[in-house]
């Protein structure tokens, strides 16, 4: 306890940084958020191959039916916000879903765990939940982002395109004032779609920092004192872990069902 | 905490994932779902199919049952009126038999009795012959005195 009440919190919120270059802040990479990132896909891609080999038509067992839950219950989200059938749109929520629960849930293994475990490997720092990197949920929500332009583009160009400059404003003004509010629109236009990212990648981070950080404030505050200290620091812990559990779970469905509610609303046939 | 190449790491990493999760994981169990769904679709169908073949065909028994009832019913009728006939017919040719016979029989009957009668015509005769022979004793020609003879046989037999 003492190395960590003598560094704060803030020691615990720093990552495993490789520095490609020192000059440009850019140039570093989260080294144990790749290395967790891609541990969880692999295991992911990993259970895939093993079950795929497994998989039955008939009456699921074990694996598959609990797995079948989940697709079901994409499946089902899907079609219910899905005007119409877009083949690679289950898979993607469904990816979204299942990686980011694994994510969060790496929060309730105690973090110190996973440090020391790192520290034996020479990392000074190492931060357990890679959701709690900024980085992840921008990737995801940009990489979200980009599909929905993709698919407005690709599905309603010319609407997609007057919609940015014409709305709000266009029909609440006459005729001569149209070319001055076009700017305003496509800013406020400009302002709303780059919102969605961000408000997408932003609530996950935010959420699962908040709670990391409520862990290691519980921790510090608590684990430290005496023996009453230290049993109510284990049980007000134990709340929280099954508390952020459940905000994890909560946070990866909500970050999926927006990701299928933009996505739908980009395949939204145009009214006239 | 901060954008940096991590970034740009786990874009990669994420559409990778996307990508091989959609091969590997959410394909072959959706493909599984899917064809356990058709498949139960078409048990129920099939299920349906069935039900209404069989009420088809209890219903086409239940005619047929009917219709051979009906039939039974025709010629047990038709058989019973041939029998009535039949019978009839018998009596009738039973009673002309009888008729027929008992009228013979009478006819032989009388026949019978009619040569009876010649016969003891003929014995009385001869006994009166005698009779008058041992009274006149002397010996009659049968054919001279046949005419009285007769009259008195018919005399004695008429009221027999």
């Amino acid at each position: 306890m003492a190395e960590q009440s003598g560094d704060g919190i803030a020691s615990h919120l720093q990552y495993w940084t490789y520095v490609v270059d020192e000059s440009n802040p850019f140039m570093q990479i989260h080294v144990d958020t790749m290395i967790l990132t891609v541990t969880i896909a692999t295991l992911l891609v990993g259970f895939g191959i093993w079950l795929k080999g497994r998989v039955v038509e008939g009456a699921p067992t074990g694996a598959q039916n609990f797995m079948e839950t989940v697709v079901g219950f994409i499946n089902d989200t899907v079609n219910d916000n899905f005007p119409v059938h877009n083949p690679h749109v289950a898979p993607l929520a469904f990816t979204i879903f299942v990686f980011i629960l694994l994510c969060n849930t790496l929060d309730i293994l105690p973090a110190y765990l996973i440090g020391h475990t790192a520290h034996l490997f020479g990392a000074e720092h190492f931060r357990p939940v890679p959701t709690n990197d900024l980085n992840l949920p921008a990737a995801m929500g940009v990489s979200v982002f980009v599909m929905v332009l993709y698919y407005e583009f690709k599905l309603k160009p010319v609407h997609f395109m007057k919609e940015l400059v014409m709305e709000p404003f266009t029909s609440l003004v006459p005729m001569v004032l149209k070319p001055v509010v076009m700017p305003i629109n496509l800013i406020l236009k400009l302002v709303e779609e780059v919102a969605k990212p961000l408000s997408l990648s932003f609530r996950l981070f935010g959420n699962m920092f908040a709670g990391e950080v409520i862990f290691l404030l519980i921790a510090s505050l608590l684990l430290g004192g005496g023996a009453v200290a230290m049993t109510a620091g284990f049980f007000v812990g134990l709340g929280w872990s099954f508390f952020h559990l459940f905000i994890g779970l909560l946070q990866a469905f909500i970050f999926m069902i927006l990701t299928v509610v933009y996505l739908s609303i980009a395949h939204q046939p145009v009214e006239h | 905490m901060s954008i940096d190449l991590t970034f740009i790491g786990q874009i990669i990493v994420f559409l990778t994932m996307v990508f091989l999760l959609k091969k590997y994981l959410y394909g072959p169990l959706n493909d599984a779902m899917e064809a356990r769904t058709k498949k139960i679709a078409e048990g129920l169908a099939a299920a349906d199919a069935g039900k209404e073949a069989k009420a088809k065909a209890a219903a086409e028994i239940d005619a047929q049952l009917k219709d051979a009832r009906a039939k039974a019913q025709e010629i047990v009728a038709g058989a019973e009126k041939r029998a009535a006939e039949l019978s009839e017919e018998a009596v009738v040719k039973a009673r002309t038999d009888a008729q027929q016979i008992v009228e013979a029989a009478r006819g032989e009957v009388e026949a019978e009795a009619n040569r009876a009668r010649q016969a003891l015509r003929k014995e009385v005769a001869s006994i009166a012959m005698m009779a008058a022979e041992r009274v006149l004793d002397e010996e009659l020609d049968a054919k001279r005195h046949a005419k009285l003879i007769d009259n008195v046989v018919s005399e004695g037999f008429g009221r027999a």
